[in-house]
């Protein structure tokens, strides 16, 4: 038969299936809201100076053009100042000096009508709305010999701008307006590259010194990437105790918390009389926060302690020992080891219970009818396939080791003994810098993504190997 | 020698009598199935053998030596599990060589009998990969292989080819017996497939309840079972059984079945003799039975309920009083739904029954 010519298939439209993203999109909502942008929010902190820079202008005005930048703290030279209408809403800071003026409506010693503005200072208010606006007043006298005793009216409320006419003392005045200035100053000072610069700013970035004529930058209006943060955190005295305190906890709580989480898991699964119970007697410090468990082992290493009062009672000591003490530093660490392995070694029992439960039983049967004795059998058999488990305990482990606070802070203080969680909350509460206590977070979380990247990496299970 | 000798064992779990006294002597380089339905015991019993659930009563000798209490690894058996139980994190090489290497058999040789066991299942060029990358019969031969590198004188293996599918299963069927009279290791062999009992075993031990109904060749268990069970579990149909009557008429000792009276062997009479009066059932095979379109002598008519051509052989459906049975004819055999035909019993291919003890009756 000869094949027929047929036409070629219309090209089948694909039905772009809308479901799964809708259904998909709230968690990315949420990921996005709650988890992504406030983490970046916070980690900025760590390296983002957002009052780095101080911009000078041409002109003291928002909109004049920018001649350069000035760093926080760069030391001026003051050579003039000017004010300027504020902008409505503006944060002024405490540096700020601003100016009232009023325009008024009065009549000159002519008796002609002059309406303009005129510094606060030069009308004394003797009527207010309710609302506390000035509404009526008269003109201040002017103290002095040599001045001239009448008070310019001005067409803008600047002093530089041009005068409308002039009022004699004690006129009376109708303010009809008032005007926020802020003073801006002409300064002179040297840029990151060294060079001079000079132009005008707001006063309320400007710390000026006694004799008026000298200040320096008290803070930018524009943000920079810094290290400076990270510096801080690298020189803070409390920076490489923490790392090795961290780094001492983390070394002696997790392989002890594996060798007994694995241990209690197999008890568990030998199926003995009465291994249900102890599943729950295991599980129990689960359930207690980790600032109790802190100072539930308090109690027993303070003074007249449990631990004191025992090794009295038995005649092992003759007066109770101090334990925690800036001199038994090692005994802080001990105590902290045991707490935390009290604490938590259950969270990584339950990883492998239930790891160990996913192992077939007649795997471990044809392991013994094979020849492999008990501790062939853990070794050869269990833990192998337990790999994937105690992977996922050992990255879940190491993060919380990187995070141990409470603990350290019931059974030290957090001063004798520091970690770099109770860092974090030191350089945020004590010392009001958020920007150093973000870095010190960022630390924990670089740390935290290391180890668990370098776990996925080296303790990959075969079979994925081989996939 | 390795003769495995279960002396009235007997394994309970709480109240449930999974092993009830039985007693079994498996011969040196013997093949022997349990056969049974689901339950009946036959997964629990090689296990005792095999030391993974002790034993409540009774002895397990093997080669002579008491081993009921013996932990597996001081047995010197070998076995196949129903799921493979292959180490997933092993090689197929580590997985063979297991057993060897926990019985510290030194590398070459441990080596050259890796090769052997794997030569024999047909898996040499599997030997680096990891079972995660094997199809299921792949698993299977693993498996076995891991079985006979130990070569040790007993092997179990408890259901090895119920996770294949039916294709693979008859090619590991007829490979695995070629390879056990190879090695002739004494072999107890657990099934519910009823096939694969009288295909490969030596001898077939039919399970039921925790007790042993009938040990015996295949041939023997399928031709002349013990009771109404063992006919009833083995063969492909299963036996008909077909109520009749022992009627004594003229002197001369028949069984009413229907309208027709079904005159039993010589050597039946005396057995039958008790039964006066009493039903019987009559026993037996689809392929026993003599079929005819029309009407012959001493046949009993009856109506075809259903006709299932099956190619080898056409298996009719038919009602028989109170009986449904089936009847296997030739398939040249031309027959249709609710026609007529007659048939004939032979008087020595059939099985008399008491109807009260569900023994069958043998002189």
């Amino acid at each position: 038969m000869e094949p027929t010519p047929s036409a070629p298939p219309a090209p089948r439209r694909r039905r772009i299936r809308w479901a799964p993203y809708i259904l998909i999109a709230p968690t990315f909502i949420y990921l996005a809201l709650f988890f992504a942008w406030p983490m970046a929010q916070g980690l900025i902190l760590a390296i983002y100076d957002d009052e780095a820079l101080l911009t000078l202008r041409a002109e003291a005005s928002r909109d004049a053009p920018k001649v350069g930048h000035l760093p926080q703290g760069t030391h001026l030279e003051i050579q003039g100042q000017q004010s300027n209408r504020l902008e409505p809403g503006a944060e002024l800071g405490e540096n700020a000096l601003t100016e009232i003026w009023f325009y008024v409506r009065a009549e000159d010693a002519d008796g002609g009508p002059v309406a303009g503005w005129v510094p606060e200072r030069r009308i004394r208010v003797r009527e207010r709305a309710p609302d506390g606006s000035p509404l009526r007043g008269t003109v201040r006298i002017k103290l002095g010999q040599d001045v001239d005793p009448r008070t310019a009216v001005h067409g803008e409320p600047r002093e530089q701008s041009p005068v409308v006419g002039y009022l004699e003392p004690r006129t009376p005045v109708a303010i009809q307006e008032q005007a926020v200035l802020e003073v801006w100053y002409r300064v002179r000072g040297l840029d990151e590259g060294g060079e001079p610069v000079e132009g005008w700013a707001p006063s309320r970035y400007i710390q000026v010194f006694g004799d008026e004529n000298r200040g320096r930058v008290d803070r930018g209006d524009t943000g920079q990437f810094t290290t400076r943060f990270l510096a801080k955190m690298w020189n803070d005295r409390f920076f490489r105790p923490a790392v090795t305190n961290t780094f001492l906890l983390m070394v002696l709580i997790i392989p002890t918390q594996f060798v007994l989480a694995v241990v209690m898991a197999l008890v568990i699964q030998a199926q003995l009389r009465g291994s249900d119970l102890l599943l729950y007697i295991y599980a129990i410090p689960l359930g207690v926060s980790d600032l109790a468990v802190g100072i539930l082992w308090f109690s027993i290493f303070t003074q007249h302690g449990l631990l004191n009062s025992v090794l009295y009672q038995f005649g092992l000591i003759d007066a109770p020992t101090t334990y925690l003490s800036a001199e038994t530093k090692y005994w802080i660490i001990v105590a902290v080891w045991l707490a935390e392995v009290w604490r938590a070694t259950s969270l990584v029992m339950v990883i492998v219970v239930s790891g160990l439960q996913a192992i077939p039983g007649e795997v471990l049967e044809a392991a013994e009818l094979f020849g492999a004795n008990l501790w062939q059998r853990v070794r050869y058999i269990t833990l192998p396939l337990l790999r994937p488990s105690l992977q996922v305990a050992l990255i879940l482990r190491t993060i919380l080791a990187l995070q141990v606070f409470a603990v350290v802070i019931a059974l030290s203080g957090g001063d004798v003994v520091t970690v770099l969680a109770n860092e974090v909350y030191r350089q945020y509460t004590e010392f009001r810098n958020p920007n150093v206590a973000a870095a010190y977070a960022g630390f924990i979380l670089v740390l935290s993504m290391i180890s668990a990247f370098f776990y996925l990496r080296t303790i990959r299970s075969h079979q994925e190997v081989a996939g | 020698m390795a003769e495995i000798r279960i002396e009235r064992v007997t394994k309970r779990f709480g109240d449930f009598v999974a092993v009830n006294d039985v007693t079994l002597t498996v011969q040196d380089q013997e093949f022997v199935v349990l056969l049974g339905p689901s339950g009946c015991g036959k997964t629990t019993l090689l296990r005792a053998v095999a030391g993974l659930g002790m034993a409540d009563e009774g002895r397990i000798l093997i080669d002579g030596r008491d081993v009921t209490y013996l932990p597996p690894r001081d047995r010197n058996i070998s076995m196949v599990f129903q799921s493979y139980a292959i180490f997933p994190h092993m090689k197929v090489y580590d997985n063979i060589a297991f057993g060897l290497k926990m019985h510290k058999v030194d590398r070459a040789e441990m080596e050259r009998r890796v090769r052997q066991a794997a030569e024999l299942l047909h898996i040499e060029e599997l030997l680096d990969r990891f079972p995660s990358n094997l199809s299921g019969g792949q698993r299977q031969r693993v498996a076995v292989a891991r079985a006979i590198a130990m070569q040790s004188k007993v092997l179990l293996m408890d259901e090895p080819l119920s996770n294949l599918d039916a294709l693979l299963r008859l090619e590991m069927r007829a490979e695995l017996k070629r390879l056990l009279r190879e090695i002739g290791a004494t072999t107890i062999y657990v099934t519910h497939d009823q096939i694969e009992a009288l295909s490969m075993g030596d001898r077939i031990a039919v399970m039921r309840d925790g007790t042993i109904q009938q040990y015996d060749r295949p041939t023997v268990v399928y031709d002349r079972p013990v009771n109404r069970f063992v006919g009833g579990f083995i063969g492909n149909p299963p036996m008909n059984f077909i109520h009749g009557q022992v009627a004594q008429m003229d002197g001369v000792l028949t069984v009413r079945v229907g309208h027709l009276h079904v005159r039993p062997e010589e050597e039946m009479i005396p057995l039958l003799g008790g039964h006066v009066g009493r039903p019987v059932l009559l026993g037996i095979r689809a392929e026993n039975m003599e079929v005819f379109d029309r009407p012959v002598e001493e046949g009993l008519k009856v109506r075809v309920l259903v006709v299932e051509p099956l190619g080898s052989q056409n298996l009719l459906t038919v009602r028989i009083g109170q009986d449904t049975i089936k009847v296997a004819t030739h398939p040249s055999f031309q027959v249709q739904a609710d026609q007529e035909i007659w048939l004939r019993f032979p008087p020595d291919k059939i099985r008399w029954v008491d109807p009260d003890t569900e023994q069958v009756l043998y002189p």
